[in-house]
This record gives structure tokens, sequence and C-alpha cells, in this order.
């Protein structure tokens, strides 16, 4: 196991290295930065000393080095916890996300918690109970979840909360713990305010998995060992728990590590939708300003965990089912 | 049968070396280049210990020759430990893949009798077929209970146990 974690380990750092590297050139690369649509400001205005602040500003943040140069003090930065300077208000990016990244991590988690809960019963459910009316309303339900896009479920959602229940489902907590320092009230109002999001991220992921688990879990029920258990007279509960539910269970499994950057690309527009104040909108702001240093310190933290998940998710597979497919074998 | 000497080739033994110096590299150079921050140094503190026991272990391996005889496999080296295949208790054979589609990976078999500590050989070993099959005899005859997962490997490798078909 070792020696698999070692190799694992040796894939990720190029990787993260060589992500890291194409956002930051990629962000970079249209024509401008930052700072041109805050000159284009104060020449509107007819702002004499326009230029000469353009200057300055590009020299505040680095813009006037090569891009690589700016790369590796930015990437010498992150060790340092030092994100570099954000052209918004020129604040240091590190004050910008900090409260931010903790909100999403929240949100992020409740989600896939909800995703693996919420599919693991149902598609259990709709596979022990084929072409029966549980699994018609599931299937029914999952394909729903796949087809609305998450944006227009939040859109309903808000439309239908606030016209029939009077309630206002925007913002991750009340207005006055925003800002606040940690307390029972403000956590019990994030509480409160993350079951629209959870439900609007997560039906897409649920509907997925659900078809996955369901799938795999017919596939197995199938098979001669289960039939033979079942002519021995086990019980049913037995017969499934015993060996289909831990063979269909395996895709669960290699799901974590594609659930991560699916949830966090799929919270953007719903994070926009229902003013979450989590990283996804300040993101879709940086990347429409070319904020490079916060655009790509969103992406190189969403990358980590994206890394990071692949490497939880493979070494949970390699320690629950080191087997050998025979087509590897082959080869 | 008379006993055979096995060893780690030389090429796996330095490979892993390369793979081990990278990693200290790339943990302990910021660490000692860099103003880390702690949460940071924490991370790659970790990540760095872990390639040190690599090291550690790719070292043991090459001052270790496994015997294998006919009632015995011994690992005569600085860590060194000795299994009686008339004792054998644990058998496991894992197969590890670092690739998508699971393949070119290895395979590692873990082997222990009673009172021994456990050998943990992988596929790079030269006569590492040999082993498994005297293995995999000594748990037929004692009886070991084998996994699904160590099953199927054995399959894999054209090994069959009497007495481990499939129950449920």
């Amino acid at each position: 196991m070792l020696q698999y974690v070692i190799r694992r380990l040796l894939l990720m750092i190029p990787t993260l290295f060589v992500i890291s590297l194409l956002v930051y050139i990629i962000i970079d690369m249209p024509p401008g930065d930052c700072v041109t649509s805050q000159i284009d400001e104060l020449v509107a205005r007819g702002d004499p000393d326009a230029l000469k602040r353009a200057d300055e500003l590009r020299h505040l943040y680095g813009l006037d080095q090569s891009l690589m140069h700016r790369y590796f003090d930015w990437v010498g930065g992150v060790f340092r916890w030092d994100f570099g300077l954000s052209c918004q208000d020129t604040v240091p990016v590190k004050d910008l996300i900090g409260e931010r990244i903790v909100l999403t991590l929240i949100m992020e988690a409740s989600t896939i918690a909800f995703i693996w809960i919420v599919s693991f019963v149902i598609g259990v459910y709709a596979a022990t109970h084929q072409y029966r009316v549980g699994d018609y309303v599931a299937s029914f339900f999952g394909f729903i979840g796949l087809a609305v896009p998450n944006f227009l479920l939040a859109l309903v959602l808000l439309y239908v909360g606030k016209v029939y229940f009077g309630l206002s489902i925007g913002g991750l907590m009340d207005a006055q713990y925003i800002e606040k320092p940690s307390s029972w009230g403000k956590t019990l109002s994030i509480m409160q305010h993350l079951i629209i999001p959870v439900i609007v991220i997560g039906t897409s992921g649920t509907a997925g998995m659900i078809r996955r688990l369901r799938a795999n879990l017919l596939d197995e029920l199938q098979k001669q060992y289960v039939v033979t258990g079942r002519a021995k007279g086990l019980s049913e509960l037995r017969l499934l728990v015993k060996y289909p539910l831990r063979h269909a269970i395996n895709p669960f499994v290699a799901d974590i590590g594609h659930l991560l950057p699916e949830v966090i690309s799929g919270s953007v527009i719903v994070s926009v939708v229902l003013s979450l104040p989590t990283t996804g909108p300040m993101l879709l702001g940086a990347l429409r300003t070319q904020d490079v240093n916060l655009a790509a310190t969103f992406l190189l933290l969403v990358a980590v965990l994206t890394v990071i998940g692949m490497l939880v998710s493979d070494l949970l597979l390699a320690a629950l089912d080191p087997r050998i497919r025979f087509g590897s074998a082959e080869k | 049968m008379s006993s055979a000497e096995l060893r780690y080739p030389r090429p796996t033994l330095w490979a892993d070396y390369v793979r081990a110096g990278a990693g200290v590299v790339l943990c302990g150079g910021p660490l000692v280049a860099l103003n880390v921050n702690r949460w940071m140094a924490l991370v790659l503190g970790a990540g760095l210990v872990l390639f040190i026991l690599f090291l550690a272990r790719t070292a043991l391996r090459q001052r270790t020759r496994y015997v294998l005889a006919e009632d015995t496999l011994c690992a005569d080296g600085p860590a060194g430990t000795l299994v009686e295949w008339r004792q054998l208790d644990r058998l496991k054979l894992s197969y590890f893949s670092t690739k998508r589609d699971r393949t070119g990976g290895w395979m590692q078999l873990a082997v222990g009798s009673a009172g021994s500590r456990t050998i943990k050989i992988d596929s790079a070993l030269e006569g590492f077929y040999d082993i498994v099959e005297r293995a995999a005899r000594a748990a037929e005859v004692n009886g070991v209970a084998l996994s699904a997962a160590t099953r199927a490997n054995l399959r894999s490798m054209g090994i069959s146990v009497a007495g481990q078909e499939e129950t449920v």
C-alpha cells in the first residue's frame, strides 16, 4: 500500500503544478488586464492622471513583470498562504477568500453527504423493487433531476418560497449574522439556509448516482450466486448486504473524486442566483475582470480538492477491492 | 525442492530510489527554501515523512534476500523474519494500479505464520510466482480462509486453491 500511496502522491504533485500553470496562463491570455477596466472608468470621467495611475496600479499588481515571473511569485506565495493582491479594492486575496472558502466547504460537504445518503437509499430501493411503482417514481425523479438545470430549479424554488410561503431563500445566513463572529445562532442560521442550496445543487448529482447504483445492483442481483443463496433460504436482507451491495458500492466510492469538481462547478451559477456568499460568484467576477491572482487561487483550491478527492477514492477502492481485472492481467 | 535465493532486481530498486528522492526534494525543498505557512508545513512535512519511510523501505529491500524453501520462506535482512508453510495462517494477494483502467499494476503478497511477522513482497521480486504458488498450496493444506479479492488474484495467475470456492 505504501508503494501505491507514494506513486499516487508523485502523480499528484506535477498534476497540481501543471494545472496551476495552465490556469494562470489561460486567465491572463485575453487582451488587457484587470487595470484596463478601472482606467477606462477614470478616462471616461476625464481624469488627466488616468494613464499615470494605470502605470502605478500595474506596478502595484506586478503586471509590468513577465507572465512567468508573476506566476512563480504567486506559486512561491502559495506556500506562505499569500496569494498576492486582488485587483478588487487592492486587498490581499487571502483576506477576500477567508470566510467564503469555509462557507463553500460547508456547503459542498453537505451537498455530497446529501447526494450519497439520498442516492444510496433510493438506488437500493429502486433496484430491489424493479418495475414496481417505487422504482418508476424514483426513475421519474431521477430523470427530472438530470434534465432540469440547477439554476432553473433555484429560480423556481426562489419564486415558490417567496410567493407561496413568504420566505426569503437567498443567502447563507440571516442578515444580522453577516460579518459577525461565529455563534450558535449564526451556525443555526447557516444550517437553515443550507437546505435549499444543498437540494438544488445535489439533485442532479443524486439523479446520476441513483441510476448508476440501480444499474450496478441489478447486474449483481441477477448473478448465479444470488440465485443459489436464495435457493438455500438466505433472508433477502442478508442476501443483499453480503455480496451484491458490496460489489455495487464500488462505483459509489470511485465517484468521490468526480463528485467534488462536479458539485463545485455546478454551484457557481446557483450561488449567483441564490446570492450565496460562497466562492462561486467571486470567481465569476474575478474571471470577468481578469483578476488573475484571485481567479487562479480559487481554481487552484478547486484543483487541490479534486486531486485529494481522487486520491481518497483511489485509496478506498484499493483497500476495498484490491482485485485484478482479467483484461489488465492479459495486458 | 532445493531452496531458491530471490532478490528485487536492481532497476526496480533504482526506480523506487528515484521516486523516494523526487518526493523528498518536492516536499522538503519548499520547507527548506521558503518561509512556509505552518499548515502548509504540516502537509509538506507529512509528505516528507512518507517519502522518507519509502526510502527506508527501499533500502531495506535492497539489503534483504528472500530464501524460498519447501518448508519455509525466509526474509534474510535487517528486519528479517521466517514464515513456516506448515503454520501459515494468513495469506493476502492484492493488486494495485495507479491507472484509471487498472492496467499496468503490480501484485502484493502478504504471508505470515503463527508467531512470525508478516512478509510483504511485490510482484517485482524475482520468483514471485513460485512464492505465491507455494503459499497457495500451504493455504490449501492449512485451510486458511482467503478473501474474494485474493481468490480472484490467484485465479488471474492461474493458481487455484481447493476448498476456497465461492460460498454464500
